[in-house]
């Protein structure tokens, strides 16, 4: 994909070519979805010729698989073979000219169920147990011992799903004479799909082209390969044409990939200063029926224990994490994915702490803050950078202004809340971190390349892929700046196999680490070498990862009588390190927060006791709307990384990780209650208020 | 079984079979090839789909194509003009009023009809009005300085 300078115009004059947009002529696949969630899939009788079952299918594609320490191999195939394991996975496909003809085939296929009542869902893991690890750093039991006072507690997030406005989305073409397959697909890891596809279907890299289109939206859900990619390419071979998968939006709250479903328990020990001694953590994640790729059932328990306390220093730290199957979807990244909930646990957990020891929660968070870096902590993170008590400091004066509203609206009888969320947050993964963990699905290096046209003009080709962050714009800013050309003469190409270098894609904000490293690094030395007309200079890195921070603050009131909560001032001060695109960054931001807040407010799914997906429209499946979403206020405070050429250390998580602290706080302190599981809906508060 | 059908869309008389369960969105979409509207949800909820009716905010997908039988479309493509841009249109890419770009054509459909409809905008109320368009990107601040913007500027 080509991003010229008219590609925001293009936008608002509808011309944006998404991938439902693209003018292909294929044939419109459907998938037929299991209504039960655990069945033993008897027979299926497809409608003449027009469709194929999961063993068929099974026949011309291999099954999505990730290994790894801690981790159970399930096979996940792109349809399912003999079982089925959730609510809407596929078990056959059917195709016809266009969608409603083949929503018909759909219809008519019948397929014969055994539903299975109990008993294992894979047999690779009997006990349902997919991931699972322990850690422990420090003097543990020291810790402990001497502690003057030990916190318990238990927090629960929400199972949600990201929805990004376009859901998913794949054309896959077959040219029989080269052997060759083209791919376009509503991605963030383009080359990570074409990597699967190649070994799934049996073909060479070189001969598997993956295209992305423009991505309305991703937020992590598109950073995954999914059985429906593997499926409709395998389709299209198979038939020798053109072959088209929309998803609705059905499809996508049912089964693309939920993210979420956590609970995590914490044991603080503090001395009786009210220092922070030790942690114990014990994380567990619902993490669906598969193990999702590339990421796996790992994704979640370790981004959270690694987040959990991570702006604080501690003396020892304990993790016992795991990743427990259900029938369910399966569960994937999802913006900010696992930090999330190490903030919401965290940082309530510290508010608790501060209510017990009648401290003000800001001094508390004052005392317990990480002062010097770079450093590593109890649980093993190298910090590379940061002012935490720049951060927390900026918060004061506001924080103190809002503490006199909340004291005038108590008088009058309102509930009015306020909340802190503080922490720090790990970005831009590299290859050697995810080797360390014994992940190898994820290649982990970013690349870029830059050319010198002929004419002058400047070409940028990348290994990530935008789903509306606003990369082309980011590097022709900066590609002026390096080499002091028009804004206008950038070039801009992501999103294609065949025309940009190999990298990981766009996720866990490697943009602003890796991304930006290799690029910058490319540019100075074009810049070097005086811009010489045929110039190519590609640069590869393997990032290290750094730790952005925050500290937001947000006022909640909820009306006495629907008791419904309502964000009314919020307040992001943000160290992402040096901004090297200020409206990028805060567009991240403040979306991030919007995010943020419907995680904690709104947005779950939830499963009958029998495995009934309860949301499956956009009615049952709250997100915020614009009233919801008050103005958001950002500040930059920037302590520049080391380890990034620009000192940038990425913003595409942040907003989301403050708001589920901060506002969750706010939720809890209006209502003065415990509030320790999410969403904070207006039942929950109000079963909350009368036990 | 078709119906045939007569619509004005973006200015130009078209006449079409269709098939009576042929959505407005897909009739736009497929038939016409006109994709800059969006569908986002197919269930009346996003707003994306969001075209003009006769002046009116109306979701596309909740409409038959045969519904608009004689009567006036609009779509994103059918405003602003080769090397013309509305005034709202020009505003949502001053105020950086989208990310993506997908929820833009229906905002930009929604925020139309409320400019036409005369009504006086205020920040106090336009998000209450904004209620009916989805967006997962921007956290809609952008977008009512926008649309107030393009407000103000008539
Ligand atoms: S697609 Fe019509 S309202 Fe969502
Ligand atoms: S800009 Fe992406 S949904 Fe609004």
């Amino acid at each position: 994909m080509k991003a010229g300078s008219d590609a925001e115009e293009r936008l608002v004059r509808g011309q944006g070519d998404f991938l439902a947009d693209l003018d292909l002529d294929a044939l419109e696949a459907c998938f037929v979805r299991s209504p039960y969630p655990h069945a033993r899939v008897q027979s299926i009788s497809l409608p003449g010729g027009r469709g194929l079952t999961g063993a068929q299918l099974a026949r011309l594609a291999g099954p999505l698989r990730v290994d790894g320490p801690g981790l159970k191999a399930v096979p996940w195939w792109p349809l399912a073979v003999e079982k089925v394991r959730f609510v809407g996975e596929a078990v056959a496909v059917v195709w016809a000219e266009d969608r409603y003809l083949a929503e018909d085939l759909a219809d008519e296929t019948e397929v014969d169920y055994e539903p299975i009542p109990a008993g294992p869902l894979h047999e690779e893991a009997p006990d349902g147990v997919l991931y699972e690890s322990r850690r422990e750093g420090g003097d543990f039991e020291a810790a402990f011992g001497r502690a003057a006072r030990v916190l318990e507690r238990t927090f629960k997030t929400a199972r949600q799903t990201p929805i990004p406005l376009e859901a998913r989305g794949v054309v896959a073409r077959w040219d029989g004479a080269a052997g060759r397959l083209t791919v376009w697909t509503s991605t963030q890891v383009p080359n990570l799909v074409r990597t699967v596809l190649a070994s799934s279907l049996q073909l060479a890299e070189g001969d598997v082209r993956v295209i992305v289109p423009v991505v309305g939206g991703g937020f992590g859900l598109k950073a995954h390969v999914f059985p429906e990619e593997l499926a409709v390419a395998a389709l299209a071979r198979h038939l020798g044409r053109t072959v088209r998968w929309v998803e609705d939006r059905r499809e996508n709250l049912l089964a693309s990939a939920h993210a979420h479903e956590e609970t995590v328990r914490l044991r603080l020990a503090l001395d009786d200063q009210g220092r922070f001694l030790a942690v114990d953590a014990e994380v567990s994640c619902d993490v669906g029926a598969y193990s999702v790729f590339p990421f796996s059932a790992s994704l979640e328990p370790v981004t959270t224990g690694q987040t959990l306390f991570g702006p604080y220093a501690l003396e020892a730290f304990r993790l016992h994490a795991s990743g427990l199957a259900s029938s369910k979807c399966p569960a994937g990244a999802y913006r900010g994915v696992g930090m999330n909930a190490a903030a919401f646990a965290t940082e309530r957990m510290v508010d608790i702490a501060a209510r017990e020891l009648g401290l003000d929660p800001l001094e508390l968070r004052r005392r317990n803050a990480i002062r010097e870096f770079p450093t590593v902590t109890a649980a093993g993170r190298e910090l590379d950078s940061g002012d935490y008590l720049g951060l927390l400091g900026r918060l004061d004066a506001p924080y103190r202004e809002l503490r006199r509203q909340q004291a005038e609206a108590r008088r009058e009888g309102r509930l009015f809340g306020i909340g802190v969320g503080f922490f720090n947050e790990h970005s831009g993964t590299g290859a050697s971190e995810y080797q360390t963990r014994g992940i190898t699905t994820i290649p982990g290096v970013d690349s870029a390349r830059v050319r010198v046209g002929e004419d002058g003009t400047i070409e940028i080709a990348t290994g990530g892929a935008d789903a509306g962050q606003g990369h082309a714009e980011t590097y022709r800013l900066l590609a002026a700046r390096e080499l002091g050309v028009a804004a206008e003469k950038v070039v801009v190409f992501e999103g294609d196999t065949d025309a940009c270098p190999p990298g990981s894609g766009t996720f866990v904000s490697r943009g602003a680490v890796g991304g930006l490293t290799a690029l910058t690094e490319a540019l100075r030395e074009v810049a070097e070498k005086d811009l010489a007309p045929g110039l190519e200079v590609t640069r590869v890195v393997d990032p290290k990862q750094v730790f952005p921070s925050g500290a937001h603050l947000a006022a909640v009131e909820v009306d006495p009588l629907g008791l419904n909560p309502r964000v009314i001032r919020y307040l992001a001060v943000e160290d992402c390190g040096v901004v090297v695109n200020e409206r990028a960054a805060e567009a991240q931001v403040r979306g991030g927060v919007a995010m943020g807040m419907g995680g904690v407010l709104l947005e779950e799914i939830r499963y009958s006791e029998d495995g009934q997906p309860l949301a499956s429209t956009l009615l049952d499946y709250l997100v915020p709307l614009a009233p919801d979403v008050p103005e958001i206020e950002i500040e930059h405070q920037e302590s520049p990384s080391p380890l990034t050429a620009l000192g940038s250390k990425g913003v595409g998580e942040a907003g989301t990780i403050g708001a589920f602290a901060a506002v969750a706080n706010a939720v809890a302190d209006a209502v003065q209650a415990e509030l320790n599981e999410l969403p904070c809906s207006p039942d929950r508060i109000f079963h909350l208020r009368r036990s | 079984m078709e119906q045939s059908l007569r619509v004005k869309v973006n200015g130009q008389a078209v006449k079409r079979e269709v098939p009576p369960r042929l959505t407005l969105a897909d009739f736009l979409r497929d038939r016409l090839r006109l994709t800059g509207t969006h569908l986002g949800c197919e269930h009346g909820v996003c707003g994306a789909c969001t075209v003009l009716l006769d002046g009116d905010a109306v979701r596309a997908c909740l409409l038959l194509a045969v519904q608009a039988d004689g009567r006036e479309v609009t779509t994103v493509e059918g405003m602003g003009e080769p090397g013309r841009l509305t005034p709202l249109q020009r505003a949502f890419l001053e105020h950086g009023a989208f990310q993506c770009g997908f929820c833009t054509p229906g905002f930009l459909a929604t925020g139309e009809a409320l400019l036409r409809s005369g009504r006086r905008l205020s920040r106090a109320e336009l998000p209450d009005l904004l209620a009916g368009n989805l967006c997962r990107c921007t956290g809609y601040g952008p977008i009512v300085d926008a649309i107030l913007e393009a407000a103000g500027s008539r």
